[in-house]
């Protein structure tokens, strides 16, 4: 019964589980990219939103480099996912007017195990079948508490630049 | 006919109200808890061991796919041998190797040893990958090297002295599981097959079982070892191969350190050819320098 109720009070969402995530490290010696389509989200009639990348699924050009991001700097087997849960601040159902529109995700976005509170500006847009989101953001290492060894320094940015595409259908 | 009570009914709805809310109160907690339902995706397991050698074994690792992988190893004499040649420093063999990935899980090697002055070709291919959900318990990798002589006098019949004479080969399959993010474990039966034999007696066919692992003590530094009983001695003075050393890795290089009672870096040198007693202080300190290229 309470199932029955959960399911009558969920009101609308939307999800999806093929989401794609990029990720883009900059130095002036070596550019570090990987693309990730196992992102999930789901998004919810109120306006709140929650994500999740499973870390393994993130792929690069070199496999050495896929090896060492797994298992020296974020650390996947301990910490599989990166999530972020929050609400989309100015959420409201004018929103679905088929233009772009700028908004801000407010939540909590954890990496490393490590949640950090963060204002992620985003664009959304209902195209009459799901929902569009798109956003671009950096990701401090240090406030994850990812260590870059010295060595490595200049090869690694210490600020990674991330961008995320959703399209989130009715679930 | 209505007997049901009023005060039931309400009684009724208001119970039903409660559950319905009690539920709904559920499911607003979190948003991320309904994603997190979903199975994590299954993977093969990565980095069972730093490197595509235990020490002086192969591990189940084989370089990626276009990626070289070279090795520049040093093993230096003797420790007992005293002050005089500085325990051993004095005296250095290397080896240098190239192994290439033609497939993320097929390379294709050639290397070559001051010791014996022995040229090598190898291929390795990871038959089976250890995954993630523990469908399959354990990687399985095959290796398979031909190593030949290349020094003058290599034998004291000048009848004996023909290239296949100067030939051997080793056949080894690497059933390696990584327990935990320290802990990997490795069992390696190898067959060596030499054309070219001391005595008329001397089998030409060794098997050996060796056993290795690793031990991650930090991040980027691990503690290995590795042991290969010989099933049947064929001389009073070769021992069984027993090795001790650490792995540092710096992104892109792996430094092995370690310290072994075989003298020889190649498979038929070290399986079947170990002569240092660890007891005597018969062993030799060396180190691997390891380094990837991508193409």
């Amino acid at each position: 019964m309470m199932l029955v109720a959960s399911h009558f009070c969920i009101g609308q969402q939307w999800m999806t589980r093929n989401g794609t995530v990029d990720f883009f490290s900059a130095t002036f010696v070596e550019n570090i990219e990987a693309t990730n389509e196992m992102a999930s989200g789901l998004l919810a009639e109120d306006g709140r939103f929650a994500f999740r990348v499973p870390i393994l699924g993130f792929r690069f050009e070199k496999a050495l480099m896929e090896e060492h991001f797994n298992e020296n700097y974020l650390e996947s087997t301990r910490y599989p996912n990166g999530t972020f849960e929050g609400v989309i601040s100015n959420w409201n159902e004018a929103l679905q007017d088929g233009q772009w529109h700028e908004v801000i995700a407010t939540g909590s976005l954890t990496i490393h195990g490590v949640p950090v509170n963060r204002e992620i500006p985003s664009k959304l847009q209902w195209n009459g079948k799901s929902w569009q989101i798109e956003t671009e953001f950096t990701v401090a290492t240090a406030a994850h508490e990812i260590p870059i060894p010295k060595m490595v320094r200049d090869k690694i940015a210490e600020e990674i630049s991330v961008s995320v595409n959703l399209s989130l259908s009715p679930r | 006919m209505n007997t049901f009570p009023p005060r039931l009914l309400s009684c009724t709805l208001l119970v039903f109200g409660f559950i319905f809310q009690f539920a709904c109160g559920l499911h607003a907690q979190s948003l991320l808890d309904d994603l997190e339902m979903d199975e994590a995706p299954v993977h093969p397991v990565y980095a069972t061991f730093k490197d595509t050698r235990i020490i002086n074994v192969q591990s189940n690792e084989t370089p990626g796919e276009n990626v070289m992988h070279f090795v520049i190893a040093h093993r230096f004499g003797q420790i007992n041998e005293g002050a005089y040649a500085l325990w051993g420093l004095d005296n250095a063999s290397m080896r240098m190797a190239f192994d290439y990935g033609l497939t993320d899980r097929f390379c294709v090697g050639v290397a070559r040893s001051t010791f014996q002055k022995t040229f090598e070709t190898s291929l390795k291919w990871k038959l089976l990958q250890q995954t993630s959900d523990d469908r399959v318990p354990f990687g399985v990798t095959l290796f398979g090297v031909g190593m030949a002589r290349g020094d003058s006098v290599f034998t004291s019949n000048i009848d004996s002295r023909t290239f296949s004479n100067r030939l051997s080969y080793t056949y080894q399959a690497v059933i390696a599981r990584k327990w935990s993010e320290k802990l990997s474990l490795a069992l390696v039966p190898s067959f060596t097959h030499r054309n070219l034999v001391e005595f008329t007696n001397s089998a030409h066919d060794q098997w050996t079982i060796g056993a290795g692992g690793r031990y991650k003590i930090a991040q980027r530094v691990s503690l290995n070892c590795e042991y290969h009983y010989l099933l049947k001695k064929y001389a009073a003075d070769i021992e069984n191969s027993l090795s001790l050393g650490v792995d540092i890795e710096t992104g892109g290089h792996v430094f092995q350190l370690h310290i072994t009672n075989s003298r020889g870096m190649f498979e038929r040198a070290f399986l079947t050819e170990t002569t240092g007693r660890w007891l005597d202080g018969a062993i030799f300190f060396g180190f691997n320098l390891s380094r990837v290229f991508d193409f």
